[in-house]
This record gives C-alpha cells, sequence and structure tokens, in this order.
C-alpha cells in the first residue's frame, strides 16, 4: 500500500468526539451469549477472517486543521479477555489505535465501538459475520466443541448484514452519497421521494441526524423544541472512576409483549412509558435538590431520545453511521398519565417525525449548516467546541435516551448457537437499550450514576406483572468493588 | 432493527430467563440475579438461593476514586493555603521587595481558597455566601494587619463585603423557590453578621462611618424584607433546628 486511504469524518460522527467525555466516552458494546465458553484462538481465527472483509474496521482516527479523518491502517486486532469496565474508551488523541475491541468472557463474545466509527446497525454486522466465522470454525473442529443443540429450529432466518462487503469500505458515507452537492444517485428502492426529501440537502445532516442514530446518540440539535427549562433530569453521584453503571434485565419478549399488548402500546413506547414512570417515581425526594429544583414537582416534563435508522429509508449498506434522533416528551399533571396514556402519547408524537418529509426538513437544515463555506473553513477545534456546546443544550432538554435494536435473527450456524444477545452503550444520562434474540428480550440500562433506583422501579413493575426477569449488574460503588477484589 | 419501534414483529414465546428455584433471587424485586450478590443490585434488600450463574461483568478494580482524588486535592489546597498566610507572619512590612512579591502571594492564595469554598458549597448557596464572607473578611483583616494595620479592612473591606453577602441573599430569598427552608438560617446568620460593621464605628475600631452605616442600613432593609418574605419559614426551620 503506497499511501494510506483516507475520508473525511462526517458531521455526525464528529459530535461523538465532540460529546465524548470521562464518563461517556462514546462506545457501545454488541454482545452476544454463545452456548458453550469462547474459545479464543477460535475466536481470533475468526475475527481475523471478519476483519478483512471490514475495511471500514481498519480505521484510525486522525486530526486534520479542518476535520478529522479516518485513515487505512496496518493494525491488527487482537481478541482479549474481558478485563476492562463495559464500554470503556477506545479513542485516545494523538493515539493510532483501532476504533473496536472484541473481547470475550465465559460464555460470551463481545463487540465495543468508538461509535464515531459506526453505529449499532453496522457494529452488528459486524458482529453477525464475526459469530457466524466462530461457529463455523467451531462446528468445524473435532471433538464435542458445539452440537447445535436447536439446528432444528424453523422460523425465519434473517441475516441483519447483507454478508460480502462493497459498503464495508472506508468510503462509503451513506450520508454523503446520498446528501452531498446535489449529486443525489437514486435511491435503490422504492421511495424515492423521501430520499429526494432529504437529497437536496448534503452531508452534514449527519451531524445531528446521524449522530443521534445508533446507541448512543449524543442528541444532535434539534429544531424547535418546547419548553426545555421544565425537563426533569435524573441527577445521581457519580461512579468512582466514571465507569458506566451497567444493569441487564434479561425476560421472556413474548410476556413484555404481551403487557404492552394489553396497554394497546407498542414495545417500544411501552418500556418508554415505564422509564418514564419508573424515572419520576424515583427522583422525587433524592432527585429534588436544594437549589436546582429538580423535583418532579418542578419538572413535570420528561424527555427521551430515540435514534432511527435511517436505512430503512435510504436503502445503504455502509457500516458507517446512518441515523438520525428524534425527541420525544410527555408533560405530566395534564392530564391521564397511565402508562398506556403516555405511551399513546409518545407514539403519537414519534410516527409524524419519523415520517420522510419530516426528517427530511430536519436533515435538509443540518445539511445546509455544515455545507456553509464559513463554517467549513474554521479549525476543528472551534466546530468540536460549537458542537460540544450544541450537545450540552441538547442534553439540557433530556431526561433519558433509549435505543431499541428490535429482533435480530442471526444467520446459521450462528443462530443456533447465540442465546441472549445486549446492547449496551456509554452514557451521559440513565439509558436503556433493548435488543432481542430468540424468545429473550435483553434491556440493558447504563447510567453515570451509581443509584439504581429507576431500574429497581421499573424490574419491580415488570416482576409484579408476573414477567420472569433475571438481572445482572456491573459493580461501581467503591467499597462492593473493594469487597470483590479483598 | 431500525431504530425505535421496530419491535411490532412476534417473538417465539417462551423463557431463558428466569432460572432454577434454588439460584439466587430478590424476593422483594423478584428477580433472578446472576452472579454473586449478598445484597440485591437493584434495592439492596437481602438475597436468598445460591449464585449459580458467573456474572457477566469482570469488574476490575477502581482505576482511581474520584472521591479521594478530591479529598487529596482540598486537602493539599488548604495545607498550600493555610501555609501562605501563615509564613506572611515571618516577613515584617519593612523587608523590602517582599510587599509587592506578598500581594502577590496573598492574592494567589486567597482567590484559590475563595475558589475552593464555592465548589465545595455550591450546592448549600447560602451557607456558601455565609463563608465566603468569612473567609474573605478575614483575609482582609489579616492583610491588613501585616501590611501595617491602616484600618481599611475594617473601614472599608469588610462592609463592602458583608453588604454583597447581603443581597446574595435577599436575592435568594427572592428567586429561589425549591428547598428555601435549607437557606434560610444561614441567610438571617449572615444578614444579622450586617449589623456588625456599625459595631466597629460604635466601639472606635474605624473612623469612617459611611460604608458601616450603609451596610447597616441594608441589613435592617434585609431583616424586614426577610421577615415579611419569609419569617414563616424561619421559625419552622429555628423549631426543627433547635429542637431537643
Amino acid at each position: 500500500m503506497s499511501r494510506p486511504a483516507w475520508v473525511r469524518l462526517d458531521n455526525a460522527s464528529n459530535i461523538f468526539l465532540a460529546a465524548r467525555s470521562d464518563s461517556d466516552p462514546k462506545v457501545f458494546r454488541l454482545s452476544a451469549e454463545m452456548d458453550a465458553p469462547v474459545g479464543p484462538d477460535v475466536l481470533q481465527e475468526a475475527l481475523d477472517a471478519t476483519f478483512d472483509r471490514f475495511p471500514l474496521y481498519h480505521a484510525v482516527l486522525r486530526q486534520g486543521l479542518f476535520w478529522h479523518y479516518l485513515q487505512d491502517s496496518d493494525l491488527r486486532p487482537q481478541v482479549q479477555p474481558d478485563v476492562l469496565p463495559s464500554c470503556s474508551a477506545l479513542y485516545f488523541p494523538g493515539e493510532a489505535a483501532l476504533m473496536f475491541r472484541v473481547v470475550h468472557r465465559e460464555n460470551r463474545i463481545a463487540l465495543e465501538v468508538f461509535h464515531a466509527l459506526s453505529d449499532g446497525t453496522g457494529a452488528l454486522w459486524f458482529l453477525t459475520e464475526l459469530l457466524v466465522d466462530y461457529c463455523r470454525r467451531r462446528e468445524a473442529e473435532p471433538g464435542p466443541a458445539m452440537v447445535p443443540e436447536a439446528a432444528a429450529a424453523s422460523g425465519p432466518t434473517v441475516a441483519p448484514a447483507p454478508s460480502s462487503a462493497p459498503g464495508h469500505g472506508l468510503s462509503a458515507d451513506s450520508f454523503g452519497s446520498y446528501f452531498r452537492r446535489r449529486r443525489v444517485p437514486k435511491p435503490p428502492s422504492r421511495d424515492s421521494a423521501m430520499a429526494r426529501a432529504f437529497g437536496e440537502a448534503a452531508a452534514s445532516s449527519l451531524q445531528a441526524a446521524d449522530t443521534a442514530a445508533m446507541p448512543a446518540a449524543p442528541d444532535a440539535p434539534e429544531a424547535a423544541e418546547p419548553r426545555r427549562s421544565g425537563v426533569l433530569r435524573a441527577r445521581g453521584t457519580r461512579t468512582p472512576d466514571a465507569r458506566t453503571h451497567a444493569i441487564e434485565l434479561s425476560m421472556p419478549a413474548k410476556q413484555v409483549i404481551a403487557l404492552a399488548k394489553s396497554e394497546g402500546a407498542s414495545l417500544s413506547m411501552y418500556l418508554v412509558a415505564l422509564f418514564f414512570e419508573s424515572v419520576r417515581a424515583t427522583a422525587t425526594g433524592r432527585g429534588a435538590r436544594a437549589g436546582s429544583g429538580d423535583g418532579p414537582g418542578a419538572h413535570r416534563t420528561l424527555a427521551v431520545s430515540v435514534p432511527v435508522n435511517l436505512r430503512q429509508f435510504f436503502p445503504s449498506d455502509s457500516a458507517r453511521n446512518f441515523f438520525a434522533t428524534v425527541r420525544l416528551a410527555h408533560t405530566y399533571g395534564e392530564g391521564d398519565d397511565s402508562l398506556a396514556a403516555v405511551a399513546a402519547d409518545l407514539e403519537e408524537q414519534f410516527r409524524p417525525r419519523i415520517a420522510p418529509e419530516a426528517l427530511g426538513e430536519r436533515l435538509r437544515r443540518l445539511i445546509r449548516l455544515e455545507q456553509m463555506p464559513l463554517l467549513r473553513i474554521l479549525p476543528w477545534p472551534v466546530k468540536d467546541a460549537a458542537l460540544s456546546a450544541a450537545n450540552h443544550l441538547t442534553n439540557r432538554g433530556l431526561t433519558i435516551a433509549i435505543s431499541n435494536m428490535g429482533r435480530v435473527v442471526l444467520p446459521e450456524p450462528a443462530e443456533a448457537h447465540v442465546r441472549r444477545m445486549y446492547l449496551q452503550v456509554s452514557a451521559a444520562r440513565p439509558q436503556f437499550c433493548s435488543m432481542s434474540h430468540g424468545e429473550t428480550l435483553t434491556i440493558s440500562f447504563t447510567s453515570p450514576f451509581v443509584e439504581a433506583d429507576h431500574v429497581r422501579a421499573f424490574a419491580r413493575h415488570l416482576t409484579a406483572h408476573g414477567v420472569k426477569v433475571q438481572v445482572a449488574a456491573n459493580r461501581v460503588r467503591e467499597d462492593e468493588l473493594a469487597q470483590v477484589h479483598a | 432493527m431500525s431504530g425505535a419501534a421496530a419491535h411490532g414483529s412476534p417473538v417465539r414465546s417462551a423463557n431463558g430467563a428466569g432460572g432454577d428455584a434454588s439460584a439466587l433471587r430478590c424476593e422483594a424485586c423478584r428477580v433472578a440475579l446472576e452472579g454473586e450478590w449478598s445484597v440485591c443490585p437493584l434495592c439492596a434488600g437481602p438475597v436468598a438461593g445460591r449464585g449459580v450463574s458467573p456474572s457477566p461483568f469482570s469488574d476490575p478494580p477502581l482505576a482511581y476514586s474520584r472521591r479521594r482524588v478530591l479529598q487529596v486535592l482540598f486537602l493539599v489546597s488548604l495545607a498550600l493555603i493555610g501555609g501562605s498566610f501563615a509564613a506572611q507572619l515571618f516577613f515584617r512590612p519593612q523587608i523590602d521587595g517582599i510587599g509587592p512579591l506578598r500581594s502577590v502571594w496573598l492574592g494567589i492564595a486567597a482567590m484559590w481558597l475563595v475558589v475552593l469554598m464555592a465548589v465545595r458549597r455550591r450546592r448549600t448557596i447560602a451557607r456558601g455566601i455565609f463563608y465566603l464572607m468569612v473567609i474573605t473578611s478575614a483575609v482582609c483583616v489579616y492583610w491588613d494587619y501585616l501590611t501595617g494595620w491602616h484600618g481599611w479592612a475594617l473601614a472599608y473591606a469588610v462592609p463592602i463585603v458583608f453588604s454583597c453577602a447581603i443581597l446574595g441573599v435577599v436575592l435568594l430569598a427572592l428567586l429561589f423557590r425549591a428547598d428555601r427552608g435549607a437557606h434560610v438560617v444561614f441567610s438571617w446568620i449572615t444578614v444579622l453578621l450586617g449589623l456588625l460593621p456599625v459595631a466597629f464605628f460604635a466601639f472606635g475600631w474605624t473612623v469612617q462611618a459611611i460604608p458601616s452605616v450603609i451596610c447597616g442600613a441594608i441589613a435592617v432593609i434585609a431583616v424586614v424584607l426577610l421577615q415579611v418574605l419569609r419569617g414563616q419559614e424561619l421559625h419552622h426551620e429555628l423549631e426543627r433546628t433547635i429542637h431537643v
């Protein structure tokens, strides 16, 4: 390779750089629980093979004068035992390192990705290929390695990712290919009108739009949101060394879906409504701090940031960030505040906001901004400062964030060997990510705070309604950790 | 796998969660627990059963402790500031060269102290204002003493600092709605101390009447305002505070 390939980091991804902090390094983790302990050597072989098919993942992040850019590298990833806290930082300015890691512990394989590189969907593609390759190699091994117990199970086998890889390269920036400089390539699918709505604008929508996309949406600035000042913000004691507090709930998906249905709500909105209620119930007292007036009495509005995968509107096989966020809010005390009513209110706000026209309108505005020549010639530290300030403002209007990956079905032979799957993100505020695989729904709560009161309220509501919930959590308090390491 | 709401699809039924009956459980939360826990990670209540499944988290030891780092920084700061103030006693005001140096040195130490107190007391505003008032005044008086006691501290600096503090707590009483009770005691102490500069003048410690009188007048107005606006709250707060 004479000269390494490189590509400018789109603004969407840039916001992850700007919004990064000690407690929220903008890293997310996708993990899969296997039916047998993980073999590191086989995993390394599978990783090597998968890595070769995803040039994007070869990239390191470098600083230019006006932008950051992704540059191809000769680095190779090493499978590591999972010894760091979940979602630990992956990017350190000035250090040319890969922006992802693959770790294993007991039965679990986890892929951690710096959000500037890829979003949840892109990462799921990588993990899917890794798992398929790993399972093939394990099955080919002599001996009792893995017996596909459920191989005969029927059901749809939907690979979530295109497997051969035109879009897995460095330059496949979907924002760019759809929107930059009015070169609007025909979207490969049905809704070209929708695409055009975005299309006129340029690549920068990414910034806000794409930013929001998958897990850790750093909350792109959004237009015209009402009454940010009255929004309840969760407070708490920060963890002693800024590690993410992670609590995983796993439960039979069917039971929760039935519960949501009984309230007349979709699963996502039901979970958000329940999260709202849990935060609200537990913010009283402790959350109401002198001077800042955080009690739910003063702040009756709760707001959530929800990422939307743009690939569903603009077919793309790029593994780079391609999402937008939508902010939904509910003000309590102005009518029916039952779970069903809150879920219905959120659903009502959500539907029109993810209409292609609405998304396009927002993206167009953002793209116009990014394309302004005056802004383009600002050095990146200035851009970062502006993005960081915008992010800070957006944060003030948010109580929680969520991300729902939906139901994942892996290609065989992975499907038969993978049990639960999890998505976790480093979090600047209480957050949950849900996904389901097989018959199990997992909801991973993450938070920068030691307190878990909202998770307790959430779990107790579910168990009180007959849902079987299993809990795993990491330890974050100084005394707990001292006990473990005594 | 769209963002939200992609989840309408039916899911094959059953379980995968739940575990066997003897597994570790929290009965209050009615959840099964993975890993070894002596108390429930959700409610800190008692758990029953034995941990059968390993925790999926590695829980590495703390990289550092934010609390300890802050504690050490605070103590080191206090030592340096205290040392700086104490060291001044070794210099006489007349020694050539230490004059301007002392101003810079004391200025930095005083600013550091003020910032430290402001940050530490940022959540209890009235108490913070009170501490700042006392610290700033004390530093001024000490400084005046070190430089040969010209009387500027008691005549001007203390009344001005006290006046500002009183304005601060009055604004606090007017503007802050949340948890007023917590502010009320220190607000009253601050305001009543505002009458002190008048005493300086009465005792003949200073001959400059105007700053002391202005400060006293502000204090009296503040007393009236607080009594009218927040008298009730003081009553309740005192009832709790000095309850025996």
